[in-house]
């Protein structure tokens, strides 16, 4: 789990950078615990977007855990609720590839042992991040601000799999340009990938997935 | 720093939390329907590339929105480098520190 931890820790740096306190990067990590979703949000309550904007566009990039709680439910049947209640708060991305890639259906204690690595890990280096970043005088001159789009574009670039991937990303890119041209705030990023996403999920073919 | 940032974040919580719980709670014993496992395997292939283009090409300031895409605008060619290195399979973290690294020279050029 060291590339967990120093995924954590770039986090943790980069938020104190942009202006969270310490307590408030910690709290997002334990409490939302999505990686993805809490790089975005971080420049998004830096630059002043509006509470529920942040929200909405969690959820949007959230949505793919549906598709990963529905593929780990039929492991986990035999557990108490209570249990699987705190199982689905460690629903991510590292798991539960871990998982799957191991065997299908997925073994549930492959999946909580990973899942407790990496929650470990994140948190972890979160913690050292925070206290790092606020070593950096001038974030700008060594391109830490363009750390932001770097990682959301390595993301992206990881996960195309056809040409068809590849053509939705730059669609929704582009319209993003456009739509940001014109609409304040951060509705670009909801807007761009709803509409996007959901037409490409009517036009194409569902064996695509 | 704004004074709503613990709300922002229990709202986040609450927001995401819905989108694990449900459906491992539910223990669904059928497969989603194809469309829509497709639809969720696209949303973060669209919301990545329309958060990231946006905070590379347009520069927002008092006087409104307006693109920034020049040749000499270095996040563009970080952009670039990102893609090609990630497109290569090359690790997430290695690519977004070569990526900080060549918007950081290029800038000391600059």
């Amino acid at each position: 789990m060291p590339s967990v931890f120093v995924y954590g820790t770039v986090f943790g740096g980069l938020a104190v950078q942009a202006g969270l306190r310490p307590l408030e990067v910690l709290g997002m990590s334990v409490l939302v615990f999505a990686g993805a979703s809490q790089f975005v949000a971080v420049p998004m309550l830096a630059g002043g977007a509006p509470a529920l904007a942040i929200v909405v566009t969690t959820y949007v990039i959230n949505m793919r855990h549906y598709l990963m709680a529905a593929t780990l439910a039929p492991s986990f049947r035999s557990f108490p609720r209570g249990w699987l209640a705190v199982v689905a708060h460690v629903i991510n991305d590292e798991s539960f590839a871990v998982a799957v890639a191991r065997q299908n259906p997925p073994d549930p204690w492959v999946f909580i042992g990973s899942a407790i690595a990496v929650s470990g890990s994140f948190l972890a280096g979160a913690a050292v991040g925070t206290s790092l970043g606020g070593l950096v005088a001038d974030p700008e001159r060594w391109g830490l601000d363009f750390a932001f789009p770097a990682v959301f574009l390595a993301l992206v670039a990881l996960q195309l799999r056809t040409r068809t991937d590849a053509l939705v990303a730059l669609v929704a890119a582009v319209l993003a340009v456009v739509i940001a041209l014109v609409l304040p705030s951060t509705w670009h990023v909801v807007i761009a990938g709803f509409a996007v996403s959901l037409t490409a999920a009517f036009v194409l073919k569902p064996e695509a997935a | 720093m704004r004074d709503d940032v613990w709300l922002v974040i229990l709202g986040m919580a609450v927001v995401t939390y819905l989108t694990r719980a449900p459906l491992l709670l539910a223990l669904a014993r059928r497969a989603l329907p194809p469309r829509l496992r497709l639809w969720l395997r696209l949303i973060p292939l669209a919301v990545l590339p329309a958060l990231a283009l946006p905070m590379i090409l347009v520069a927002r300031d008092a006087g409104g929105a307006r693109l920034t895409a020049s040749l000499g605008h270095p996040p563009l060619w970080g952009a670039v480098v990102v893609v090609a290195l990630a497109a290569w399979r090359v690790n997430l973290l290695i690519t977004v520190a070569v990526g900080v690294a060549v918007v950081a020279f290029l800038r000391a050029l600059g």
